[in-house]
């Protein structure tokens, strides 16, 4: 029998009260081992109710969105709104050693369970706020979303096709920014914490996470661009093909990135050195850029006499990058996916078994994996609520019914 | 106190993973060590005017100091080993193979330091067969599947954006396991080897389309702005050229919300769009409407008059618009940082607070081989002959005889 490996998170329980905002947070802490109790309002956490869905068929267990970014992770019902309520949240926070909170400014400060309320009770908690826009200034009230917040980043005005509408990217990526980085903050709390004992608030938004998170260079491009000597900017619109071209081959799409001379060159190369490529002044990044829409058109002819994967592979030879655009079955059923054995297999009480992407990383003392389903609602109402905290059934029953549970 | 301030990274790695990842726990505090060589440079080091004035290279590498050494040479390599013993955490995201054929790959590393916790970042990751593949961030997106779902419906083909995420949304996973790695070594004494492919990252960022493929056999479809529980939910075009403001609306009450403020115009009052269901079924016309609302008007008066009903809506912002954004001002997210050749210029800042942390260093990068010499003389004990020595045989690089690298390799 081979011995299981430990977790690197193991030891650590996580409240999470986090909506789409913490979502990816909290699931990234439960594949490398941490307990995470998702905690939910009675009605279920409004993700539940996010298409599409297993099926098509609108359910709270089987929401797609729900189902990945809450896998590994225990749940429970608790009314916070409630004094019982908040009493048993701080009964969990004592057994706690993070809590992510995704409510807007002064909400639990309203509810007597801010940061200092609870760290009288737990001394070693760690505590991360993710708002939209922070706890104060001209837009602390304001309402965010994935898209707004994307927006407002800076990085949609570079996303989608020139001359069209920005196109916003998929996935959640300003609420994953504000994950990422509440992450990262909270571990390096918990590391601070093994040294000095004491736990410590984190106070993060989307709105900043993603202006200088997805993309931290835009500020620093354009202000180097305000020198007349410098580049221009290259962060004020959508250039679409011309940087990073995509260009159709026998098979598909390829994307190129040919940024230095000698990348120029091996691009070249990759498609046969025909004479009109050979001109002196296409290996100047800046006159490539210029003359994109020429360019495009001279190389379309090459690219399309070979396959994705012959173009993949002869720009590994010669020494320029180039990707297949694969779409999401190819990236499923390619060969370098599964020999790496991405995917894992989930089952799921409603939603049945099927394959998830597993955790991104491979670690080689502690192997992250996912843990569980997602939790349908309540599912471990029974397991923390009588078995940890020490409520009889009868109890749970009454919590119940009078929807603190 | 930061977080990190005994902590010592080695920062080997190219573009924007590696040095994103390693600023970060620079700015946590760790005495962060970029191992650079003048024959083989940083790739960011190379799309500029100069090798120290680049915009990316500037803020993918501050909070760093910079170790300037000739790699291939057994002299330089030797004085990286003895680095590596004095290191926590090291993170590198070379091309695969690249630092096995350095001698620097965790098998080798972890007997010079079994306890080191070693990150290694590629787009394809290690192991599976296209594991030497080379890949940038915009190839990331394109054979992770993203891609392929991000672009209007019609569109000729996908481009996604030209800044090249996910690139640093990687880099943010590197941090983390770095992190968690850390924490663990903490408690057990254990290092460990990380082995992350970007594409990973990138599925995993999308998951929920990777769910639609393998519970519902469906191949996911660009859907552009739309979203299947939210309507309107686009960009709208605003007076101006390419001025555009985000709107978002979720429940019926921010609808009736959205109505009140739009004046409720007769197009407005039709049953047509009265729920999400209906407004999701008529959403062309929908938008068509939006659109000729706001084409008049400025996207920052659109933002402010939708926020004040309670709306979600958020101007598509470019840089200088960030620079302006008053609530980043408020929260002092951007700085201004002085740097030797570049002079002045502005960078992010560090987007989060720790209550019990002092406040995050925020260093300029540094030259190459800037702390050649201190870390010669202060890490390693070497006498100021011999540094000197090294550097004119150019095993070690610094400022003295790094001047002029690179210039003109932009063209």
């Amino acid at each position: 029998m081979t011995k299981e490996k430990e977790s690197a998170l193991g030891v650590y329980r996580i409240l999470d009260l986090a909506d789409s905002k913490g979502a990816y947070c909290t699931k990234l802490f439960a594949d490398l081992g941490a307990d995470v109790i998702k905690i939910e309002r009675p009605e279920g956490d409004p993700g539940r109710a996010m298409p599409p869905f297993v099926d098509d068929t609108p359910h709270p267990e089987k929401s797609l969105y729900f189902l990945h970014r809450n896998a590994g992770k225990r749940g429970i019902t608790l009314n916070l709104e409630t004094s019982e309520g908040s009493d048993i949240l701080k009964k969990l926070v004592k057994t706690a050693d993070v809590l992510v909170d995704n409510s807007p400014p002064d909400y639990m400060a309203n509810l007597g369970l801010d940061y200092p309320a609870l760290q009288e009770i737990n001394p070693g908690l760690v505590m991360a706020s993710i708002t939209e826009f922070g706890h104060s200034g001209p837009y602390k009230d304001c309402k965010g979303s994935n898209l707004v917040d994307y927006a407002l980043s800076g990085v949609m005005i570079t996303s989608g096709y020139p001359g069209k509408e920005p196109c916003l990217c998929p996935g959640t990526p300003a609420h994953d920014a504000a994950s990422l980085y509440a992450n990262i903050a909270i571990l390096a709390a918990l590391y601070m914490r093994g040294a000095t004992g004491q736990g410590q608030y984190i106070d993060t938004s989307v709105h900043e996470t993603s202006r200088l998170g997805l993309y931290p260079w835009i500020v620093p491009n354009y202000s180097y661009a305000i020198n007349p000597d410098g580049p221009p900017p290259t962060s004020e619109t959508r250039m679409g093909a011309s940087i990073y071209p995509v260009y159709p081959c026998k098979d598909g799409l390829i994307r190129v990135v040919a940024l230095t001379p000698r990348q120029w060159d091996a691009l070249v190369r990759v498609l046969g050195s025909p004479e009109v490529l050979l001109t002196e002044e296409w290996r100047g990044f800046l006159y490539r850029i210029g003359n994109a829409d020429d360019l495009y058109a001279l190389v379309l002819e090459y690219t399309e006499k070979y396959t994705m994967l012959e173009l993949f592979e002869a720009g590994k030879r010669e020494g320029v990058p180039i990707a297949p655009i694969l779409n999401i079955e190819d990236f499923y059923n390619s060969p370098h996916t599964k020999a790496r054995d991405f995917f894992v297999e989930v089952d799921h009480h409603v939603a049945g078994k099927a394959d998830y992407p597993g955790p991104p990383y491979k670690w080689t003392e502690t192997p992250p994996r996912i843990q569980r389903p997602a939790p349908c609602l309540g599912e471990h109402n029974e397991e923390i609520y009588c078995s940890e905290l020490g409520f009889s059934q009868r109890d749970l029953v009454a919590l119940r019914g009078a929807r603190i549970a | 106190m930061l977080p990190l301030e005994d902590i010592r990274v080695l920062s080997f790695g190219t573009g924007g993973v590696g040095p994103d990842s390693c600023k970060i726990l620079g700015e946590l505090g760790a005495d962060v060590i970029k191992i650079e060589s003048k024959d083989n440079l940083d790739f960011m080091r190379t799309i500029g005017p100069d090798i120290n004035n680049i915009a990316g290279f500037n803020e993918a590498n501050r909070n760093k100091r910079s170790f300037g050494v000739d790699s291939k040479s057994e002299k330089g390599r030797e004085l990286v080993r003895q680095l590596i013993e004095l290191a926590d955490i090291i993170i590198e995201n070379f091309r695969g193979g690249v630092m096995k054929n350095l001698g620097f790959d965790y098998e080798n590393v972890r007997k010079l330091n079994p306890e080191i916790i070693y990150v290694s970042s590629q787009g394809f990751g290690g192991g599976g067969p296209f594991s030497d593949h080379q890949a940038y961030g915009p190839m990331i997106s394109a054979a992770s599947g993203m891609l392929s779902i991000w672009a209007q419906p019609d569109d000729p083909y996908p481009v996604g954006s030209n800044s090249p995420l996910p690139d640093h949304m990687a880099s943010k996973h590197v941090v983390l396991a770095a992190l968690a790695a850390l924490d663990y070594r903490r408690r057990t004494g254990k290092g460990q080897f990380i082995d992350m492919a970007q594409t990973e990252v990138a599925a995993s960022l999308v998951g929920e389309h990777y769910l639609d493929y393998t519970i519902n056999k469906r191949v996911p479809k660009p859907m552009g702005n739309r979203s299947p529980y939210a309507a309107p939910h686009g960009c709208y075009a605003c007076s101006g050229v390419d001025e555009w403001c985000a709107i978002a609306v979720f429940t019926d009450a921010e609808w009736r919300s959205f109505c009140d403020t739009l004046g409720n115009p007769p197009w407005i009052q039709d049953p047509g769009f009265a729920d999400l269901l209906g407004r999701l079924q008529n959403v062309d016309e929908l938008d068509k409407m939006i659109g000729e609302w706001t084409a008049t008007r400025d996207a920052h008066e659109v933002m402010e008059t939708l926020q004040a009903a309670g709306v979600a809506a958020g101007v598509v912002q470019r840089a200088p618009d960030t620079l302006a954004d008053p609530q980043l001002q408020w929260l002092g997210a951007i700085v201004e940082l002085d740097h030797p050749v570049t002079g002045k210029r502005l960078y992010p800042g560090v987007p989060f607070r720790m209550s019990g942390a002092s406040p995050f260093p925020s260093i300029r990068a540094p030259l190459l081989g800037e702390h050649t010499d201190e870390i010669c003389r202060d890490l390693l004990g070497m006498s100021e002959d011999e540094i000197k020595r090294l550097l004119d045989e150019d095993i070690l690089h610094n400022p003295s005889n790094t001047e002029g690298t690179g210039r003109g390799m932009f063209d």
